[in-house]
């Protein structure tokens, strides 16, 4: 119809050609959009540009300014991450050609302008078969655990300390490292009980945590306070001499929730993390324990006035009520494998049977957006009645 | 790990574009490639259904407004002059250049226009 780099169409060339087509201008809409392909147009194949599928609120993000950041191994599979989400980044291929056209409207857009054009001339930018696909995912977080337990802090005087060969990461470097977005990363720092020493992000060692945690309770039971009620500036006075008061304020907001009272500062101390905390020091110790020696020295060994429970434990120990006498042992979700299939063989070696109750915890972070326990069991297992009870089961053999 | 930023200027600097859905592939009709040709007249009829006219066919279509919108991104690589201070590469970069929250679909057959039909004398 014309040859390389044509002259612009008129209106008169436009009309001409309604003609042949025998179609009734009176039946269109004034403008017509006369497509050409740009000077520079060129396929997505060149890797130049491409287009990216977006949900709305993501859409509505970028509008206001915000950034979107890639984050990928060479051998991880690529993720997009907002400042609070974590996507999975597919390439959708599609069997249509796509053309991008800048300067294009739509009838509802030209209905919507004072004066309508009778032409316009829009150039095509270029085109594509295929598009970035996005799918909200798990943010993939066992690596921050793993990263931080390269170095766990131990007290200032600790030998470590001194050593500047330790691995330390920064927020920045976290950002570098973790394929999540930088409020999910914020929060499993929370989750983590880690704290900023010397501008590096830190896990307490557990025995140090635990250190902190008795110096607090023990002068909470000197002191008579309730548990409720915590003052901030009595005890960084009373345990500042033994520990640096940072990490005294660190551990009373790890296991209680500040508030204001008249101008001063309070901990109300959160009764079932410390129970948590308290069992997970007596478990770590050995393999097992007899269940009900195990609920005594448990009750035994909190402040007194706490409640133990054993749902309290959930996510870290598991009890077994067919073995005689009954026992209980530690097993931290955080310990098992990130991924789905790997999890569930995990957990299928170690126990065959699971009911829902003792399996729930331990998959609970596995599930999605939308996503719910029954689902990825039913996914991932095979279910039976046992003594009317139902309970799964691996789908496949376990070497 | 690699970190691609993909920044955006904001609303005021984000245009809007349109995607055009066709079948198949355009093949250039000279060997120079498809830069600088013509595609086609696009006209609207006053339902809004699009009209296209490409070559000698017809194409009848509709506006779908996309309920995932997408954008176009234009991939920017570090020259030398993108160095920090401390001569570090600031890395390969998405840049954000337009919106798009419609798409112009053409899915049926095109329709054959007959020129030349000779008239009865």
């Amino acid at each position: 119809m014309s040859g390389p780099s044509a002259a612009m169409r008129t209106r008169e060339e436009v009309d001409a050609t309604l003609q042949i087509a025998k179609l009734n201008p009176a039946e269109l809409l004034p403008t017509v959009h006369c497509l050409r392909f740009g000077p520079g147009a060129s396929g997505a194949a060149g890797g130049d540009f491409c287009l990216l599928e977006l949900e709305p609120a993501l859409c509505q993000q970028l509008e206001a300014g915000h950034s979107l950041v890639i984050r990928g191994d060479k051998e991880e599979q690529a993720v997009l991450c907002s400042k609070d989400k974590t996507y999975d980044l597919k390439i959708a291929d599609t069997s249509n050609m796509l053309l991008f056209i800048p300067g294009c409207k739509t009838p509802d857009q030209l209905k919507m302008e004072e004066t309508q054009p009778d032409i316009v001339h829009p150039e095509i930018f270029g085109f594509s078969n295929n598009y970035w696909e996005l799918r909200r995912c798990r943010p993939k977080l066992k690596k921050l655990r793993k990263l931080l337990m390269e170095n766990t802090y131990e007290g200032p005087d600790s030998q470590k300390e001194e050593d500047s060969n330790c691995s330390k990461y920064t927020t920045e470097d976290l950002l570098e490292q973790i394929q999540a977005s930088q409020e999910e990363i914020m929060t499993q720092l929370e989750v983590l009980n880690a704290c900023v020493i010397g501008g590096y992000w830190r896990i307490l060692d557990f025995d140090y945590e635990m250190k902190l945690l008795n110096h607090v309770t023990q002068l909470v039971d000197s002191e008579s306070w309730s548990f409720n009620k915590v003052p901030l500036n009595i005890c960084l006075q009373e345990l500042g001499p033994l520990e640096p008061e940072e990490m005294i304020e660190h551990c009373l907001k790890c296991y209680g929730k500040k508030y204001v009272d008249e101008g001063e500062i309070y901990f109300e101390l959160n009764e079932d993390k410390i129970c948590r905390a308290t069992a997970q020091m007596l478990l770590q110790n050995a393999v097992k324990f007899n269940l009900a020696e195990f609920q005594e020295v448990w009750q035994q060994s909190v402040p007194e006035g706490m409640t133990t429970r054993l749902d309290q434990l959930k996510g870290l120990a598991l009890v077994d009520r067919n073995s005689r006498p009954e026992i209980i042992f530690l097993l931290k979700v955080d310990d098992l494998p990130e991924g789905n299939q790997e999890r569930f063989n995990s957990l299928f070696s170690l126990r065959e049977r699971w009911t829902e109750e003792d399996i729930a915890p331990y998959i609970q972070d596995l599930c999605g957006e939308k996503q719910t326990i029954g689902a990825l069991l039913t996914k991932y297992s095979r279910s039976s009645m046992q003594n009317g009870v139902k309970v799964y089961n691996s789908r496949r053999l376990i070497s | 790990m690699v970190q691609i930023v993909i920044s955006s200027p904001g609303a005021g600097g984000l245009a809007e574009w349109v995607l055009m859905e066709l079948q198949g592939e355009i093949e250039a009709r000279y060997s120079t490639g498809l830069a600088g040709n013509h595609l086609g007249d696009l006209h609207y009829t006053t339902e809004g259904t699009p009209v296209l006219i490409v070559g000698h066919h017809i194409l009848y279509g509709k506006i779908v407004h996309l309920e995932k919108p997408f954008v176009v991104l234009v991939k920017h690589t570090p020259g030398e002059k993108d160095c920090d201070e401390l001569g570090g590469e600031t890395g390969t970069r998405y840049l954000v250049t337009a919106l798009i929250k419609n798409k112009i679909l053409f899915k049926t057959r095109p329709k054959p226009i007959i020129t030349n039909v000779p008239k009865k004398v």
